[in-house]
């Protein structure tokens, strides 16, 4: 899946399940989710479940530890390199 | 007695950790348990007439949910400083001084240089962080209502900590048959039987959901407010109660930001910056490291690693010589807008991040004492001399002559 389409996948929803509204500026596919509080660590058990189940991965607690994972866009890298077995 | 023995699937340091942690919640009836290591093992005993099948389920349950984690991960040290210090049994020398009683499980009284050594940590916290964030004194009442603790969500991470707080029912017969049944019989659990009330409230776990429920509802100045509180807080913890290591009620000061997250991220790392320079001027054997909460739920592998990997948690750790082990005696937090969310905070109308600085009072009393002994004559310099200071100050001296 390309990269682009990941990070869209992702955005949808993030911006639907806790709830950003249209227009916050502070949001973008760099800002650090839960250091800007869009994500909580009851948020992260959801997106992690999302991120399993719609991008067909699996992600260990080693993977949580070892690549970073704060913002849309290294989720996305991380999917990416993960469905092309290259991490 | 009757006893099990099970297989551990997992015999790495952390996982036994757990383990033991979580073992003595899995029944009433277990009376005691010990890990053979070497063995791969857990060997544990219940009372008589336990059901041996359900008590066989459960104990399988437990060590199957923390076996999934991955274990092992390696720790990230922010802050190290080591010292080679003899093995002191830092209880049993406050026993023999008088400078500690044990006043039923878990609870205990401190006096003498006990209690002046837990009020200059508490000094310190006050007169070097609270100025430095300019933090509002808050005062809190002991207990919480059960409302605010599910809004925290504590009983979703943490059930197995809760005293909860019961009155016996406002009802003439029902208070004059418990007060007649005290008179002739002497007071017995069995005399609350059917005569307590509803639960609304619980001695609070933690110093600062007072803080958030406090200020529900808020939208407040940016950057946003730095509060601070002490509070005797409560948490049961089975047979893992040990003084002063681990109580049942225990007094914890804390720093509270709410706010904008530039505001809470940076009071923390300073606040960290802070207790690294702490650990230096006292010569503390400590580090300083990454750490996750023992969640004690069925999604405790995610949340831990969450925790771990946000470096949401960190802790101060002293060393322990007498028990070859350290002790959390200091936790920074970020919960980001976990609470700000909850109670309806805004600042510059979006949700509020919040995070917290925490002392273990008792626990710094119990890790100073067992680093450096009962002699301030012997204490690392930086110690000796603000404890001198504090003490002949005035309000305590006369404690501590009367305990020496």
């Amino acid at each position: 899946m390309e990269i682009e389409a990941i990070k869209t996948g992702l955005r949808d929803y993030i911006v639907t399940q806790f709830s950003i509204p249209a227009g916050d500026v502070d949001f973008n596919d760099e800002v650090h989710l839960f250091d800007y509080g869009y994500i909580d660590s009851f948020g992260a058990v959801h997106l992690l479940n999302f991120v399993q189940t719609k991008f067909g991965i699996n992600v260990g607690q080693a993977d949580l530890i070892a690549y970073p994972m704060n913002s849309i866009g290294e989720i996305a890298t991380f999917v990416s390199l993960r469905q092309q077995g290259q991490v | 007695m009757p006893h099990l023995v099970v297989k551990l699937p997992n015999t790495a340091g952390e996982y036994l950790a757990q383990v033991r942690y979580a073992l003595p919640f899995v029944s009433e009836d277990l009376v005691a348990y010990e890990i053979r290591e070497s063995d791969g093992e857990v060997r544990v005993e219940f009372r008589d007439g336990a059901d041996m099948q359900e008590m066989k389920t459960r104990v399988d349950r437990l060590l199957e949910r923390y076996s999934t984690n991955e274990f092992g991960l390696k720790t990230k040290v922010n802050f190290e400083q080591k010292r080679d210090l003899p093995p002191i049994d830092a209880w049993a020398g406050m026993l023999e001084r008088k400078w500690a009683t044990p006043v039923g499980e878990g609870h205990a009284i401190l006096r003498g240089p006990a209690a002046q050594l837990m009020a200059l940590i508490d000094h310190k916290v006050l007169s070097v962080f609270a100025s430095e964030f300019q933090a509002e004194l808050e005062i809190f009442p002991s207990t919480i209502r059960s409302e605010t603790l599910q809004r925290c969500n504590h009983f979703t991470s943490f059930p197995e900590h809760m005293d909860f707080v019961a009155h016996l029912k406002p009802d003439l017969d029902v208070l004059k048959d418990f007060s007649t049944a005290c008179r002739d019989e002497g007071w017995a659990p069995r005399h609350h039987d059917g005569r307590m009330s509803v639960n609304d409230f619980a001695i609070s776990p933690s110093c600062c959901y007072h803080a958030y429920e406090g200020m529900e509802g808020w939208d407040l100045e940016k950057p946003g407010r730095s509060i601070t509180a002490i509070l005797g807080c409560h948490r049961y913890e089975g047979s893992n109660h040990k003084y002063l290591s681990r109580l049942r009620a225990f007094t914890m000061r804390e720093v509270i930001w709410v706010g904008q997250p530039p505001f809470v991220i940076n009071s923390r790392a300073r606040s960290e910056a802070l207790i690294e320079q702490w650990a230096r001027d006292w010569e503390l054997s400590c580090t300083l490291e990454a750490a996750n909460d023992m969640f004690f739920t069925d999604d405790f592998s995610v949340k831990a690693s969450f925790q771990r990997q946000q470096e949401a948690k960190r802790e101060l750790r002293m060393d322990i010589p007498s028990e070859g082990g350290s002790l959390s005696v200091f936790s920074s937090n970020f919960h980001s807008t976990t609470f700000g969310k909850a109670f309806g905070i805004t600042v510059g109308g979006r949700p509020a991040t919040s995070g917290c600085v925490g002392w273990g009072c008792e626990r710094w009393v119990y890790a100073l004492l067992s680093q450096f002994g009962f002699d301030p004559a012997q204490w690392p310099a930086g110690l000796r001399e603000e404890y001198r200071e504090f003490t002949s100050a005035g309000f305590p001296r006369k404690a501590a002559t009367a305990a020496v």
